[in-house]
């Protein structure tokens, strides 16, 4: 084989598996370093502090797959969670729960109405409701964090079964449940096809409306449980979390090879996509790189990957 | 043929008045906030809005040019942070003149190696675009902090001279502000840019249609670079007006002008499909949008309601723009 043919296909693995090798990267380099990163304990934690963003992206994964994406999640996240607690002092706390992930689902429907309805652009729209939601955490909180009173509700968050924490039980069967949803139902088969070619999906008798709006809904109340989640984590709600944390996990689900032309992609490679993150956060804070470092770091991985999935693209398009 | 007549003037009504439907909203507004509270319309109150034209407007100015070309860009908040840093530092050294054309370089070389990126990454579409500048966004706020080490810097701890920036931050020529002079004299200049020159055309029409602009002989990755640069160019501006008036710079100060600017922007007419408005559109929206506040105020709406509000309008004003287009 001729260097020039290597060179392709190494590239070619590159764009495809660029969360694997990332990850394979740090692992290796974590051999290394001495540090105490292969400890049972050590990589629950990392799990644990990525959940909430693997619940995120679950839900994400759905709208960018049927051809848009979702940046109102943040704003989701802080007013659900925001909203378990105050709901708390005025009624049990499932439904305080229960009422939260409906609002996230209310507010998924709403941008999948604005979405497939009324045809907007996904994510300046999703971009604009997320900023609304912003506004509305402001208000209910006066900017302030509110502390959960329930004990119960901490214990969500931050209690454990046989040693392994609640919230990367929940995920676990979160991510069991999207993966059959996604792989085994008409409703996920449906999904790929949509975000594949929206036409052919049209006139081969999908529901194409109804099931982009579910895409929608979904992720609305995925949202809605990760706020309630890291607010029981936390034993607080906050207006501030939600900030950057939607383009993070969306930037993660691309990381992944689920890409923004729709179509592409799974749960799985979701998850590793986002564990890209949660690792990268984990070996930073393992080596003891200062903070602005690591911000500098995480963005120069935000461009290079978006970089490189923009750059297959391209190379698609001129090959066909 | 009379009733055709009358028929298309109906129509013609309509468009007008849905195309330039921020203008009447202003007029709306301005009547029922002068009729609730009528200290809207006194003399102290109008300089108190002309001086809101500061560093929202300059920003909104550039984002104009880069939504006009069918993109977007997030960078401008870690644009800001990073210029405000780096300029406030590089009075006490170079003094405030050289500071300040090195502040607006860097805001133009910030912006242009955006469009490097995106250019070789050969992103095409607005969602590619907002990711990867927003990417970029958090690289220049990290080197912000670095550059700063996390901390704000004053003007009281500069012992040269600063005059130009306290002028520009509190200055005035009679009753106008010396921000708003250089607010007019950017625009005009953007405005001749925009519609009298042929790179000004070509961004439009590499926003309306990019293929089409190619094969008509359009150099678009040249009017990509040209955006996102007067992006870049005009959000220097906004973080050396934002600081000079605020006399200190943190690294964080140009946290949400991103969202702001594209706010203003698409309200104030121009189509985020790309191609069709102008930075005249988008002072309307800005002035929208500092009534709004105005309004807002006057009636003793909280802040953080007034960020709801305004994102209600963002969605509303999106919804719109795309109803236009059917």
């Amino acid at each position: 084989m001729n260097t020039l043919g290597i060179g392709a296909s190494l590239f070619r693995l590159a764009t495809k598996q660029k969360a694997f090798i990332a990850i394979l990267v740090m692992l290796v380099i974590m051999v290394f370093s001495g540090t105490e990163f292969y400890t049972a304990y050590n990589l629950l934690d990392m799990l644990n502090s990525t959940s909430i963003l693997l619940i995120l992206a679950f839900g994400v994964t759905l709208t960018i797959i049927s051809g848009g994406c979702d940046l109102s999640i943040g704003g989701i996240l802080v007013v659900s969670g925001i909203l378990a607690i105050k709901l708390m002092d005025y009624m049990a706390l499932s439904w305080a729960i229960f009422l939260a992930v409906l609002f996230g689902a209310v507010v998924g429907a709403i941008n999948g109405f604005l979405v497939v309805h009324q045809r907007t652009e996904p994510f300046i729209i999703t971009l604009g409701t997320g900023f609304l939601l912003t506004g509305v955490a402001q208000q209910l909180t006066n900017a302030h964090p509110v502390p959960a009173k329930n004990p119960a509700f901490m214990m969500i968050g931050n209690g454990t079964v046989h040693g392994i924490p609640n919230l990367v039980i929940i995920t676990v069967v979160l991510f069991v449940l999207f993966f059959w949803l996604m792989r085994y139902t008409q409703f996920g088969r449906n999904l790929y096809a949509i975000g594949g070619d929206y036409e052919v999906a049209l006139y081969s008798g999908i529901n194409v409306i109804r099931t982009k709006w579910l895409a929608f809904v979904i992720s609305g109340a995925a949202a809605g449980l990760a706020g309630v989640l890291l607010s029981a984590k936390l034993n607080t709600g906050s207006s501030i979390y939600g900030e950057l944390t939607a383009l993070v996990v969306n930037c993660g689900v691309v990381v992944g090879g689920t890409s923004f032309a729709g179509g592409i992609g799974g749960i799985p490679q979701s998850a590793l996509g986002l564990l890209v993150f949660g690792m990268l956060d984990n070996v930073m804070n393992m080596l003891t790189i200062t903070s602005y470092i690591q911000v500098l770091l995480k963005g120069a991985v935000i461009v290079a990957i978006i970089w490189l999935d923009c750059f297959g693209q391209k190379r698609r398009r001129e090959t066909v | 043929m009379n009733t055709q007549v009358i028929n298309r003037a109906i129509k013609g009504t309509g468009s007008v008045l849905r195309e330039y439907l921020v203008l009447v909203m202003i007029a709306v507004l301005a009547a029922i906030t002068a009729i609730v509270e009528p200290k809207f319309v006194s003399g102290a109150n109008l300089v108190n809005i002309m001086r809101q034209f500061g560093p929202l407007i300059m920003v909104s100015l550039g984002m104009t040019f880069v939504i006009l070309g069918n993109f977007i860009d997030l960078s401008v908040a870690g644009t800001i942070n990073l210029v405000a840093v780096v300029t406030i530092s590089l009075i006490q050294p170079f003094g405030q003149i050289p500071a300040l054309l090195m502040g607006l370089t860097l805001g133009a070389l910030c912006g242009a190696l955006n469009s490097v990126v995106i250019l070789t990454s050969g992103a095409l579409t607005q969602a590619e675009a907002l990711f990867l500048t927003f990417g970029m966004s958090t690289v220049y706020s990290a080197i912000a902090l670095l550059y700063s080490g996390g901390t704000t810097m004053h003007f009281w701890d500069i012992t040269k001279s600063k005059s130009v920036f306290e002028a520009i931050g509190s200055g005035s020529i009679g009753p106008i502000s010396i921000s708003f002079v250089i607010f007019l004299v950017l625009l005009a200049a953007l405005w001749i840019f925009q519609s009298q020159t042929k790179e000004g055309r070509a961004i439009r029409l590499t926003g309306g249609n990019k293929t089409a602009a190619r094969l008509a002989g359009v150099r678009i990755k040249r009017s990509i670079v040209v955006i996102y640069t007067i992006g870049g160019f005009m959000a220097g501006v906004g973080a050396i007006v934002l600081f000079s008036r605020i006399t200190t710079a943190a690294p964080v100060i140009g946290a949400g002008y991103e969202t702001n600017a594209i706010l203003s922007v698409v309200v104030g007419g121009t189509t985020l499909k790309g191609g069709k408005g102008s930075v005249l559109r988008t002072v309307m929206g800005v002035l929208l949008i500092i009534l709004m506040s105005n309004c807002l105020d006057l009636l003793g709406v909280s802040t953080y309601l007034q960020v709801a509000v305004k994102g209600a309008i963002l969605v509303f004003a999106i919804w719109l723009d795309n109803r236009k287009q059917v």
